[in-house]
């Protein structure tokens, strides 16, 4: 009988698996995220995911949305597609409002259920750019700076550090080889045309453990400035990289995905003066100040009371904020119990919410689910990222033309 | 007992090459049919599209796969890349206006066209020379997804799988999918239940076993080594459309990486070499059980009150999801479809024991 208690213990986590956590009294607002933690976002995900559930615990300790306690369910994808679509249909069977799933893989190969179904999905900074079309695109959220957006508030920054000319200058583009890396191509290419820098790139193949070559063609162009677009395992690889070819750290800009730890990996003193887009507030804001008082020193904190208030524990923050934000307007105007649809409604109305400047004012339309595409560049001085401008959007008329023409090619051709 | 058999009493040459041999067995078949009919109306739409339809596709691929790497004897470790192969050309096709029906033929076709040429490797090489010749493939569709936008679909590298019909139905409800891949997976288990009872079937048996002891007895290995690739790659290439257009409804180059393939080979290892029924458990092993072992990580720290960080929390059932793959090949090498077996001998002749071995 050996050989059946391994099954009988499979059967039990099956039934365990099957049932969900009991009902409670009053019936609470149901959120999803199926994030990856295991496999290719963990650079990030386990900071986010602290965020998002710390300030969870804060709103609850507050007395909910208009009274109505938050309660977010997570879970691991793995990055896997058919992880993530078991996940989806779990919360959505489980009366989830919005689900989170943090991985551009998952995110797509649920898009189109969330369509058909009307389920929110939040996809900040990550999945499609296109989803900023809330025309196409009814529920899926996307709320934070496109990576057209971040290319073209990057070039700004680069135009203003030289005098706002950029004619004859050489911006070259380092990024990873994927989807995600090529994306900005087009936006840094337009932006040639209109500015007159001179645009070369290279990729590198992922996931960027091995790019000497790369950079040695690099230091052959001698470029005026350096964009890094990667994430995870790459960006300290392509950062240790370019310093170490000579290229001078105020002169190297990156996508969002580069943090403290990227920094304390390269080096924290060699990599002084390296800037970063910034969609979210590095630090202690008074909103992350408010969640560490009276959530993580009372020990209900999710995770490692030092990550608060780092890069991604922020992010993570500030999509729940702007979720809550959503669900308070839905409610105050629909009355509870909250459902999808009102959600979606609520969130097309949030206007100029900061959560207390942790983030650009950041207003929703049913138009625009990117929020106004603000950012700013912040560099990074040793210790900290210390902002380097204010908040700002740059060349709107350059992304909305390119997911204008995405947008179309999803909703008439499919892609 | 419950078989009402006492042992193998054939009396026929016609019973002795029934797929099924024992009557009870074609009732269990029978009936598990039948419910897997009635399931729709049964279970609900959680279990329906996030479990069963899935598996029956998974393990559509994973019997695919086990014909290569189980009855002939040839492993493939970019099994992926021949879905993905499959899953691009006939959602491409069906896009431009091809029929599905001609579509999910066609794009078999394809997958065995550029699986064949891969098989060429396995003329010449064996085992774990043969198995980074395939990863080469993987390696090379992946690539050309990747590089050329016109395959995987421009900016975005992704494809919605338009709508379509199966013989003038449309297939755009979870009952509709979930039918469709029912036929696909039952098409091809019966496929593979033939295959042995085939000269083609035992040809592949040679081969695997010896393939220059198979040639000493006149099996042609070269023609048969290819057919396997062929077969195998048009079953894979039509269960990869059948993963696209039913399950997942937009294909990305992600969805066909090469984590995938090794997920494929694991089926089939731990399921159960040649095995049907071994297909099947294995895919629900390798399926269900990273996403069982998380939500019943979840539901132990929940319910027994247990702080576990997030992070830990995730990876627990990763170790556990090890263990179980490390134990069971352990302690049953020959896959789950032996434990099956087992399990099945013991009840033939129970309550007498004299066919037990131990």
């Amino acid at each position: 009988m050996k050989r059946f208690a391994g099954l009988s213990a499979l059967a039990a986590l099956l039934v365990l698996g099957g049932g969900n956590a009991g009902a409670v009294e009053t019936k609470p607002i149901k959120v999803g995220a199926a994030l990856d933690f295991t496999k290719v976002y963990t650079f990030l995900t386990a900071e986010y995911s602290q965020g998002q559930r710390d300030y969870i615990a804060y709103l609850n300790g507050r007395g909910g949305i208009k009274g109505v306690p938050v309660e977010i369910e997570v879970a691991d994808t793995g990055n896997e597609p058919q992880r993530g679509i078991e996940a989806y249909e779990r919360f959505k069977n489980g009366g989830a409002v919005l689900m989170d799933f943090l991985s551009t893989p998952v995110s797509r190969a649920v898009v189109p259920r969330a369509l058909q179904d009307g389920m929110n999905v939040i996809t900040a900074f990550h999945g499609r750019s296109d989803a900023a079309d809330g025309t196409v695109f009814p529920t899926i959220f996307p709320m934070s700076p496109a990576y057209w957006s971040q290319a073209t508030a990057i070039v700004k920054y680069i135009a203003d550090k030289e005098g706002g000319n950029l004619k004859g200058k050489k911006i070259e583009l380092v990024h990873i080889d994927s989807p995600f890396g090529k994306e900005p191509i087009p936006v840094f290419q337009a932006l040639a045309e209109k500015l007159g820098y001179s645009f070369t790139e290279v990729g590198y193949p992922s996931p960027g453990n091995e790019q000497s070559a790369q950079w040695s063609q690099v230091r052959r162009d001698k470029p005026d400035w350096v964009v890094l677009w990667g994430a995870g395992g790459g960006q300290p690889n392509s950062l240790r990289e370019a310093l170490a070819n000579g290229i001078s750290p105020d002169k190297i800009v990156s996508v969002i995905w580069l943090s403290e730890t990227d920094m304390g990996i390269v080096g924290a003193d060699q990599a002084k003066g390296v800037a970063r887009f910034e969609g979210v507030a590095f630090g202690k804001r008074p909103l992350i100040a408010a969640i560490e008082a009276e959530v993580v020193s009372k020990g209900k904190g999710a995770g490692d009371p030092k990550k608060v208030g780092g890069s991604y524990y922020n992010i993570g923050v500030a999509t729940m904020a702007l979720f809550a934000e959503g669900a308070r307007i839905a409610i105050e105007k629909e009355g509870a119990p909250l459902t999808p649809a009102k959600l979606k409604k609520g969130l097309e109305s949030i206007k100029n919410f900061t959560a207390d400047g942790l983030m650009p004012a950041v207003t929703i339309t049913p138009e625009d689910h990117q929020g106004g595409g603000q950012g700013r560049i912040a560099t990074w001085d040793g210790t900290e990222w210390k902002p380097d401008t204010g908040w700002f959007a740059a060349y709107q008329d350059v992304v909305w033309d390119l997911v204008k023409k995405t947008s179309a090619e999803f909703k008439t051709a499919g892609k | 007992m419950y078989y009402r058999l006492a042992g193998v009493y054939r009396t026929s040459y016609a019973g002795d090459r029934a797929i099924l041999k024992i009557p009870a067995e074609r009732w269990q078949v029978a009936g598990l049919f039948a419910a897997a009919l009635a399931s729709p109306f049964l279970v609900s739409n959680l279990y329906l599209t996030g479990y069963l339809l899935p598996w029956l596709i998974w393990s559509m691929a994973a019997l695919s796969l086990n014909l290569l790497v189980g009855w002939a004897g040839q492993i493939h470790l970019g099994y992926a890349a021949v879905m993905a192969i499959g899953a691009y050309s006939a959602t491409h096709m069906v896009r431009a206006g091809v029929p599905f029906e001609a579509a999910i033929v066609l794009c078999g076709v394809l997958s065995a066209g550029i699986g064949l040429v891969f098989g060429f490797a396995s003329l010449r090489v064996k085992g774990l020379y043969l198995a980074v010749s395939t990863l080469a493939m993987q390696y090379l569709v992946d690539w050309t997804i990747n590089h050329v936008p016109a395959i995987s679909g421009g900016s975005q590298a992704t494809l919605q799988v338009p709508s379509f019909t199966v013989l003038w139905i449309p297939i755009d409800n979870d009952f509709a999918r979930y039918y469709l891949a029912l036929f696909g997976c039952a098409a091809v288990a019966v496929f593979l239940l033939n295959v042995r009872r085939t000269a083609f079937g035992r040809a592949l048996a040679a081969v695997r076993e010896k393939d220059y002891a198979a040639a000493v007895l006149g099996v042609n290995t070269f023609y048969f080594k290819l057919m396997a690739f062929w077969v195998s790659s048009m079953l894979g290439g039509m269960a990869g459309a059948l993963l696209a257009f039913c399950y997942y409804r937009a294909v990305t180059p992600e969805q066909f990486h090469l984590d995938v393939s090794i997920q494929l080979l694991a089926m089939v290892i731990v399921g159960g070499l040649a095995s049907v029924i071994g297909s099947f458990l294995g895919a629900a092993l390798v399926f269900f059980a990273p996403i069982v072992l998380n939500n019943g990580a979840g539901a132990l720290a929940g319910g027994l009150g247990l702080q576990i960080g997030g992070e830990l929390r995730s990876q627990i059932p990763l170790i556990l999801y090890g263990g179980l793959i490390a134990g069971f090949l352990l302690f049953e090498p020959l896959g789950l479809a032996k434990i099956w077996d087992n399990i099945r001998n013991y009840f033939l002749v129970w309550p007498f024991r004299h066919t037990r071995h131990s």
